[in-house]
Protein backbone atom coordinates (compact mmCIF):
# COMPACT_ATOMS: atom_id res chain seq x y z
CA UNK A 1 0.00 0.00 0.00
CA UNK A 2 1.11 3.38 -0.81
CA UNK A 3 1.55 6.22 1.62
CA UNK A 4 1.78 9.97 0.52
CA UNK A 5 4.14 12.13 2.47
CA UNK A 6 2.97 15.84 3.27
CA UNK A 7 6.54 17.23 1.68
CA UNK A 8 5.16 16.54 -1.73
CA UNK A 9 1.92 18.93 -1.11
CA UNK A 10 2.50 22.08 -3.84
CA UNK A 11 0.91 25.54 -2.88
CA UNK A 12 0.41 28.24 -5.60
CA UNK A 13 -1.96 31.32 -5.29
CA UNK A 14 -2.50 34.71 -6.78
CA UNK A 15 -0.26 37.09 -6.81
CA UNK A 16 -2.69 39.10 -8.69
CA UNK A 17 -6.01 39.98 -7.13
CA UNK A 18 -8.94 38.23 -8.44
CA UNK A 19 -11.97 40.48 -10.47
CA UNK A 20 -13.80 39.56 -7.76
CA UNK A 21 -14.50 37.39 -4.96
CA UNK A 22 -16.28 34.36 -7.28
CA UNK A 23 -13.71 34.98 -9.99
CA UNK A 24 -11.14 32.42 -9.96
CA UNK A 25 -7.32 33.65 -10.60
CA UNK A 26 -6.04 32.54 -14.06
CA UNK A 27 -2.63 30.31 -13.64
CA UNK A 28 -1.18 33.39 -15.23
CA UNK A 29 -1.86 35.56 -12.33
CA UNK A 30 -0.90 32.71 -9.45
CA UNK A 31 3.06 32.03 -8.44
CA UNK A 32 4.21 28.69 -6.52
CA UNK A 33 6.17 29.20 -3.28
CA UNK A 34 7.04 26.70 -0.66
CA UNK A 35 6.05 26.96 3.11
CA UNK A 36 7.40 26.00 6.24
CA UNK A 37 4.17 24.91 7.99
CA UNK A 38 2.39 21.39 7.13
CA UNK A 39 -1.17 22.45 7.54
CA UNK A 40 -3.39 22.52 4.66
CA UNK A 41 -6.19 25.24 4.46
CA UNK A 42 -8.92 22.15 4.44
CA UNK A 43 -12.45 23.21 3.61
CA UNK A 44 -15.08 22.51 6.41
CA UNK A 45 -18.25 21.57 5.51
CA UNK A 46 -20.90 22.67 7.98
CA UNK A 47 -24.17 20.50 8.01
CA UNK A 48 -27.35 20.55 9.89
CA UNK A 49 -30.57 18.05 10.30
CA UNK A 50 -33.90 17.78 10.94
CA UNK A 51 -34.24 16.50 14.65
CA UNK A 52 -36.04 19.47 16.06
CA UNK A 53 -38.31 19.39 13.65
CA UNK A 54 -42.27 18.00 14.51
CA UNK A 55 -44.14 15.74 12.24
CA UNK A 56 -41.26 12.53 11.96
CA UNK A 57 -43.38 10.52 15.07
CA UNK A 58 -39.47 10.50 16.56
CA UNK A 59 -36.87 12.87 17.75
CA UNK A 60 -34.34 11.16 15.33
CA UNK A 61 -32.82 12.95 12.42
CA UNK A 62 -34.59 11.27 8.86
CA UNK A 63 -32.31 13.77 6.81
CA UNK A 64 -28.76 15.86 6.84
CA UNK A 65 -28.61 19.61 4.30
CA UNK A 66 -25.43 21.46 3.45
CA UNK A 67 -25.12 24.27 5.25
CA UNK A 68 -21.95 26.26 4.08
CA UNK A 69 -18.57 25.91 3.75
CA UNK A 70 -15.79 27.31 5.83
CA UNK A 71 -11.69 27.46 4.89
CA UNK A 72 -9.01 28.87 6.42
CA UNK A 73 -5.16 28.30 5.77
CA UNK A 74 -1.57 29.86 7.24
CA UNK A 75 1.21 30.19 5.47
CA UNK A 76 4.41 30.19 7.27
CA UNK A 77 7.50 31.04 5.43
CA UNK A 78 10.82 32.43 5.64
CA UNK A 79 10.55 36.55 5.04
CA UNK A 80 11.29 36.94 1.72
CA UNK A 81 11.16 40.32 -0.68
CA UNK A 82 8.15 38.73 -2.84
CA UNK A 83 6.23 37.55 -0.10
CA UNK A 84 6.50 40.61 1.92
CA UNK A 85 5.15 42.65 -0.81
CA UNK A 86 2.35 40.15 -1.25
CA UNK A 87 1.15 40.08 2.70
CA UNK A 88 1.44 43.82 2.81
CA UNK A 89 -0.43 44.30 -0.42
CA UNK A 90 -3.24 41.71 0.14
CA UNK A 91 -3.30 41.90 4.23
CA UNK A 92 -3.40 46.13 4.08
CA UNK A 93 -6.05 46.25 0.64
CA UNK A 94 -4.67 49.64 -0.96
CA UNK A 95 -2.02 50.00 -2.81
CA UNK A 96 -0.10 52.29 -5.40
CA UNK A 97 2.05 49.99 -7.89
CA UNK A 98 5.40 52.06 -9.38
CA UNK A 99 8.85 50.84 -10.61
CA UNK A 100 9.40 48.45 -13.24
CA UNK A 101 11.76 45.67 -14.06
CA UNK A 102 13.40 44.88 -11.54
CA UNK A 103 12.41 46.93 -9.07
CA UNK A 104 8.76 47.13 -8.83
CA UNK A 105 7.68 48.78 -5.96
CA UNK A 106 4.34 48.51 -3.80
CA UNK A 107 3.60 51.55 -1.45
CA UNK A 108 0.57 49.76 0.37
CA UNK A 109 -1.37 51.43 3.35
CA UNK A 110 -5.03 50.03 4.69
CA UNK A 111 -8.19 50.50 3.33
CA UNK A 112 -10.12 53.75 4.74
CA UNK A 113 -13.79 53.48 4.13
CA UNK A 114 -14.49 56.97 5.37
CA UNK A 115 -12.27 58.14 2.69
CA UNK A 116 -14.14 56.30 -0.11
CA UNK A 117 -12.35 53.11 0.17
CA UNK A 118 -13.59 49.59 0.06
CA UNK A 119 -14.57 47.45 2.84
CA UNK A 120 -13.36 44.31 1.38
CA UNK A 121 -9.97 43.16 0.91
CA UNK A 122 -8.71 41.91 -2.68
CA UNK A 123 -8.94 38.43 -3.30
CA UNK A 124 -6.97 36.00 -4.21
CA UNK A 125 -7.09 32.10 -4.80
CA UNK A 126 -5.33 29.32 -3.15
CA UNK A 127 -4.49 26.26 -4.70
CA UNK A 128 -2.89 23.05 -2.99
CA UNK A 129 -2.15 19.68 -4.86
CA UNK A 130 -0.88 16.47 -4.39
CA UNK A 131 -0.43 14.14 -7.38
CA UNK A 132 -2.60 15.63 -9.30
CA UNK A 133 -3.75 13.74 -12.35
CA UNK A 134 -4.52 9.99 -12.20
CA UNK A 135 -3.27 9.15 -9.10
CA UNK A 136 -4.34 12.36 -7.34
CA UNK A 137 -4.39 12.54 -4.07
CA UNK A 138 -5.35 15.89 -3.12
CA UNK A 139 -5.64 18.48 -6.19
CA UNK A 140 -8.12 21.97 -4.67
CA UNK A 141 -8.47 25.50 -5.05
CA UNK A 142 -10.19 27.43 -2.69
CA UNK A 143 -11.48 30.65 -4.53
CA UNK A 144 -12.04 34.34 -3.27
CA UNK A 145 -9.61 33.77 -0.23
CA UNK A 146 -8.55 37.44 1.77
CA UNK A 147 -5.67 37.93 4.22
CA UNK A 148 -6.91 37.64 7.65
CA UNK A 149 -3.62 38.58 9.20
CA UNK A 150 -0.16 38.79 8.68
CA UNK A 151 3.09 38.74 11.72
CA UNK A 152 6.60 39.27 11.02
CA UNK A 153 9.23 37.89 13.50
CA UNK A 154 12.67 39.12 13.59
CA UNK A 155 15.35 37.21 15.93
CA UNK A 156 19.17 37.02 16.78
CA UNK A 157 20.86 34.75 15.09
CA UNK A 158 22.35 34.31 11.41
CA UNK A 159 19.88 31.40 10.04
CA UNK A 160 17.00 32.12 8.07
CA UNK A 161 14.73 31.19 10.69
CA UNK A 162 15.23 34.36 12.48
CA UNK A 163 13.27 36.31 9.70
CA UNK A 164 9.61 34.92 9.13
CA UNK A 165 6.48 35.72 8.12
CA UNK A 166 2.92 33.92 8.95
CA UNK A 167 0.21 34.92 6.92
CA UNK A 168 -3.40 34.21 7.59
CA UNK A 169 -6.28 33.38 5.74
CA UNK A 170 -10.12 32.42 4.88
CA UNK A 171 -11.59 31.88 2.24
CA UNK A 172 -15.42 32.68 1.32
CA UNK A 173 -16.43 28.58 0.55
CA UNK A 174 -16.12 28.57 -2.48
CA UNK A 175 -14.24 25.68 -3.86
CA UNK A 176 -13.34 24.07 -7.03
CA UNK A 177 -11.91 20.09 -7.70
CA UNK A 178 -10.03 19.40 -9.16
CA UNK A 179 -8.65 22.88 -9.48
CA UNK A 180 -7.56 22.41 -13.12
CA UNK A 181 -4.36 24.33 -12.67
CA UNK A 182 -1.57 23.62 -14.06
CA UNK A 183 1.08 24.18 -11.04
CA UNK A 184 3.34 26.81 -12.25
CA UNK A 185 7.59 27.05 -11.71
CA UNK A 186 8.65 27.72 -8.64
CA UNK A 187 9.50 31.39 -7.83
CA UNK A 188 12.68 32.15 -6.46
CA UNK A 189 12.28 34.41 -3.71
CA UNK A 190 14.81 36.61 -2.26
CA UNK A 191 14.98 36.40 1.49
CA UNK A 192 14.79 39.56 3.59
CA UNK A 193 17.21 38.62 6.70
CA UNK A 194 17.50 39.22 10.33
CA UNK A 195 21.05 40.77 9.86
CA UNK A 196 19.70 43.23 7.38
CA UNK A 197 17.61 44.92 9.74
CA UNK A 198 17.65 48.79 10.29
CA UNK A 199 14.91 49.61 12.99
CA UNK A 200 14.16 53.00 14.47
CA UNK A 201 11.58 53.37 16.88
CA UNK A 202 10.12 56.32 18.85
CA UNK A 203 13.83 58.43 18.15
CA UNK A 204 15.81 55.42 19.11
CA UNK A 205 17.92 53.41 16.23
CA UNK A 206 18.54 50.28 17.59
CA UNK A 207 20.48 48.71 15.23
CA UNK A 208 22.97 51.56 15.05
CA UNK A 209 23.31 51.41 19.00
CA UNK A 210 23.27 47.49 18.54
CA UNK A 211 20.81 47.12 21.54
CA UNK A 212 17.88 45.11 19.16
CA UNK A 213 17.25 41.61 20.06
CA UNK A 214 13.93 40.43 18.71
CA UNK A 215 10.97 42.54 17.04
CA UNK A 216 7.78 41.15 16.04
CA UNK A 217 4.69 43.61 14.46
CA UNK A 218 1.48 42.44 13.18
CA UNK A 219 -1.39 43.62 11.59
CA UNK A 220 -4.68 41.15 11.46
CA UNK A 221 -7.88 42.39 9.84
CA UNK A 222 -10.36 40.25 11.74
CA UNK A 223 -12.69 39.82 8.88
CA UNK A 224 -16.44 39.32 9.76
CA UNK A 225 -17.03 35.60 8.55
CA UNK A 226 -20.60 35.48 9.72
CA UNK A 227 -21.39 38.46 7.22
CA UNK A 228 -20.36 36.78 4.12
CA UNK A 229 -23.47 35.11 4.53
CA UNK A 230 -26.36 37.36 3.41
CA UNK A 231 -29.53 36.43 1.25
CA UNK A 232 -28.22 36.39 -2.28
CA UNK A 233 -24.77 35.08 -0.64
CA UNK A 234 -24.97 32.23 -3.62
CA UNK A 235 -24.07 28.63 -3.06
CA UNK A 236 -20.87 26.02 -3.58
CA UNK A 237 -22.27 25.24 -7.09
CA UNK A 238 -24.41 28.16 -8.64
CA UNK A 239 -27.77 28.03 -8.72
CA UNK A 240 -27.98 24.37 -6.86
CA UNK A 241 -29.26 25.40 -3.46
CA UNK A 242 -28.43 22.02 -2.28
CA UNK A 243 -24.58 22.36 -1.94
CA UNK A 244 -24.36 24.57 0.85
CA UNK A 245 -24.04 28.43 1.18
CA UNK A 246 -20.89 30.80 0.38
CA UNK A 247 -19.82 33.66 1.35
CA UNK A 248 -20.17 36.44 -0.97
CA UNK A 249 -18.09 39.03 0.55
CA UNK A 250 -14.89 39.40 3.33
CA UNK A 251 -15.01 42.54 4.83
CA UNK A 252 -12.49 43.63 7.34
CA UNK A 253 -13.47 44.11 11.04
CA UNK A 254 -12.05 46.24 13.86
CA UNK A 255 -8.41 46.07 12.59
CA UNK A 256 -5.55 45.60 14.85
CA UNK A 257 -2.14 46.72 14.22
CA UNK A 258 0.79 45.37 16.57
CA UNK A 259 4.76 45.94 17.63
CA UNK A 260 6.49 44.33 20.32
CA UNK A 261 10.52 44.79 20.84
CA UNK A 262 12.75 43.41 23.51
CA UNK A 263 15.99 45.40 23.37
CA UNK A 264 19.32 45.61 25.84
CA UNK A 265 18.91 47.81 28.87
CA UNK A 266 21.62 50.11 30.08
CA UNK A 267 21.82 53.23 32.40
CA UNK A 268 21.20 55.53 28.88
CA UNK A 269 18.36 53.60 27.76
CA UNK A 270 14.91 55.84 27.67
CA UNK A 271 12.23 53.02 27.34
CA UNK A 272 10.51 53.29 31.01
CA UNK A 273 11.06 57.16 30.67
CA UNK A 274 9.16 57.26 27.00
CA UNK A 275 6.78 54.76 28.86
CA UNK A 276 5.92 57.48 31.88
CA UNK A 277 5.86 60.28 29.05
CA UNK A 278 3.82 58.30 26.65
CA UNK A 279 6.25 60.06 24.36
CA UNK A 280 5.14 59.25 20.93
CA UNK A 281 7.23 59.09 18.12
CA UNK A 282 7.50 56.69 14.35
CA UNK A 283 8.65 53.45 13.88
CA UNK A 284 10.41 52.31 10.87
CA UNK A 285 11.01 48.68 10.27
CA UNK A 286 13.39 47.82 7.05
CA UNK A 287 14.72 44.54 6.09
CA UNK A 288 16.57 44.54 2.59
CA UNK A 289 18.05 41.68 0.34
CA UNK A 290 19.45 44.31 -1.79
CA UNK A 291 18.16 47.54 -3.34
CA UNK A 292 15.05 46.07 -5.67
CA UNK A 293 13.94 43.93 -2.96
CA UNK A 294 12.95 45.47 -0.10
CA UNK A 295 10.66 45.92 3.11
CA UNK A 296 10.00 49.52 4.67
CA UNK A 297 7.17 49.07 7.43
CA UNK A 298 6.50 52.70 9.20
CA UNK A 299 4.44 52.90 11.68
CA UNK A 300 3.21 56.52 11.40
CA UNK A 301 3.15 57.03 15.15
CA UNK A 302 3.90 54.85 18.13
CA UNK A 303 3.36 55.24 22.15
CA UNK A 304 5.10 52.35 24.62
CA UNK A 305 1.91 50.32 26.09
CA UNK A 306 4.49 48.70 28.29
CA UNK A 307 8.53 48.22 28.94
CA UNK A 308 9.30 45.28 31.60
CA UNK A 309 12.53 45.08 32.16
CA UNK A 310 14.02 41.44 32.31
CA UNK A 311 16.32 39.11 31.06
CA UNK A 312 17.82 37.40 27.71
CA UNK A 313 20.42 35.16 28.16
CA UNK A 314 21.69 36.81 31.10
CA UNK A 315 21.47 40.77 29.60
CA UNK A 316 19.55 42.71 30.86
CA UNK A 317 16.57 43.98 28.08
CA UNK A 318 13.40 45.81 28.04
CA UNK A 319 10.28 44.33 26.48
CA UNK A 320 8.25 47.01 24.76
CA UNK A 321 4.89 46.78 23.57
CA UNK A 322 3.79 49.61 21.48
CA UNK A 323 0.46 50.99 20.75
CA UNK A 324 0.04 51.98 17.30
CA UNK A 325 -1.70 55.42 16.72
CA UNK A 326 -3.49 57.18 14.01
CA UNK A 327 -2.07 60.32 12.56
CA UNK A 328 -4.51 62.32 10.86
CA UNK A 329 -1.81 63.13 8.09
CA UNK A 330 -0.04 59.51 7.32
CA UNK A 331 -2.77 57.01 8.93
CA UNK A 332 -1.32 54.18 10.72
CA UNK A 333 1.08 52.08 8.76
CA UNK A 334 2.68 52.70 5.29
CA UNK A 335 4.62 49.60 3.85
CA UNK A 336 6.60 50.00 0.99
CA UNK A 337 7.89 46.70 -0.69
CA UNK A 338 10.17 46.25 -3.37
CA UNK A 339 10.50 43.35 -5.62
CA UNK A 340 11.00 42.01 -9.17
CA UNK A 341 7.81 40.78 -9.81
CA UNK A 342 5.01 42.46 -11.46
CA UNK A 343 1.46 42.73 -10.79
CA UNK A 344 1.56 41.66 -7.45
CA UNK A 345 -2.15 42.45 -6.07
CA UNK A 346 -3.17 44.47 -9.53
CA UNK B 1 11.74 60.19 -10.44
CA UNK B 2 8.81 57.99 -11.08
CA UNK B 3 5.72 59.40 -10.85
CA UNK B 4 1.78 57.58 -10.97
CA UNK B 5 -1.26 58.92 -11.36
CA UNK B 6 -3.67 59.15 -8.42
CA UNK B 7 -7.86 59.84 -8.85
CA UNK B 8 -9.51 61.93 -5.62
CA UNK B 9 -11.76 59.81 -3.44
CA UNK B 10 -15.56 59.62 -4.29
CA UNK B 11 -14.50 60.16 -8.10
CA UNK B 12 -14.55 63.95 -6.40
CA UNK B 13 -12.37 66.11 -8.92
CA UNK B 14 -9.48 65.57 -11.52
CA UNK B 15 -6.68 62.88 -11.54
CA UNK B 16 -3.25 64.09 -10.75
CA UNK B 17 0.66 62.89 -11.32
CA UNK B 18 2.02 62.93 -8.26
CA UNK B 19 5.89 61.33 -7.23
CA UNK B 20 5.72 57.86 -6.36
CA UNK B 21 7.56 58.23 -2.82
CA UNK B 22 5.68 57.07 0.42
CA UNK B 23 6.21 60.74 1.73
CA UNK B 24 3.60 61.80 -1.34
CA UNK B 25 1.70 58.38 -1.41
CA UNK B 26 0.67 57.74 1.90
CA UNK B 27 -0.83 60.68 2.86
CA UNK B 28 -2.34 61.06 -0.40
CA UNK B 29 -3.38 57.06 0.11
CA UNK B 30 -4.84 57.68 3.72
CA UNK B 31 -7.38 60.36 2.19
CA UNK B 32 -8.95 58.24 0.02
CA UNK B 33 -6.83 59.15 -3.47
CA UNK B 34 -6.59 55.80 -5.58
CA UNK B 35 -4.33 55.02 -8.57
CA UNK B 36 -5.69 55.03 -11.52
CA UNK B 37 -4.53 54.90 -15.45
CA UNK B 38 -3.18 58.21 -17.18
CA UNK B 39 -6.16 60.10 -18.46
CA UNK B 40 -6.29 60.16 -22.21
CA UNK B 41 -4.05 62.92 -24.13
CA UNK B 42 -6.89 65.10 -25.65
CA UNK B 43 -5.94 64.60 -29.58
CA UNK B 44 -5.96 68.28 -31.79
CA UNK B 45 -8.08 67.69 -35.05
CA UNK B 46 -7.45 69.28 -37.60
CA UNK B 47 -10.19 69.95 -40.45
CA UNK B 48 -9.13 69.98 -44.05
CA UNK B 49 -11.59 71.34 -46.12
CA UNK B 50 -10.61 71.03 -49.73
CA UNK B 51 -12.96 73.20 -52.39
Amino acid sequence: MSTTRLQEVQICFGFGKQADIATANLVAAMWRLKKLNAQLATPKLNTENDVAEYGKGHEFATTTFKTSWDIAGTLEKYLSAEMAAWAMCFGLGKVVKSGSTPNFIYTCTPLIPSNGDATELPYFSFVEQIRPGAGVVLDRMEVGCGVEAWTIMVGSGPGRANSKITVEFHGSGKLTEPSAISMPAATVEKLLPSASLALAINGVDYVTNKNIVSLETSWKNNIKMDAGFFPGSGFQTPGDATTGAVRGRLEFGDRQGTLKFTARFDNNSTELTKLKAQTTGTATIVLQFDANNSLSITWQKVSFATAEVGETDQFVTVAVECTPIYDATNGIITAVAKCGVDGICQ
Amino acid sequence: MDKVWMTPPFGAGEPKEVDATPEVLGPLMVAGWSQCEPPAKNQEVTTHVDD
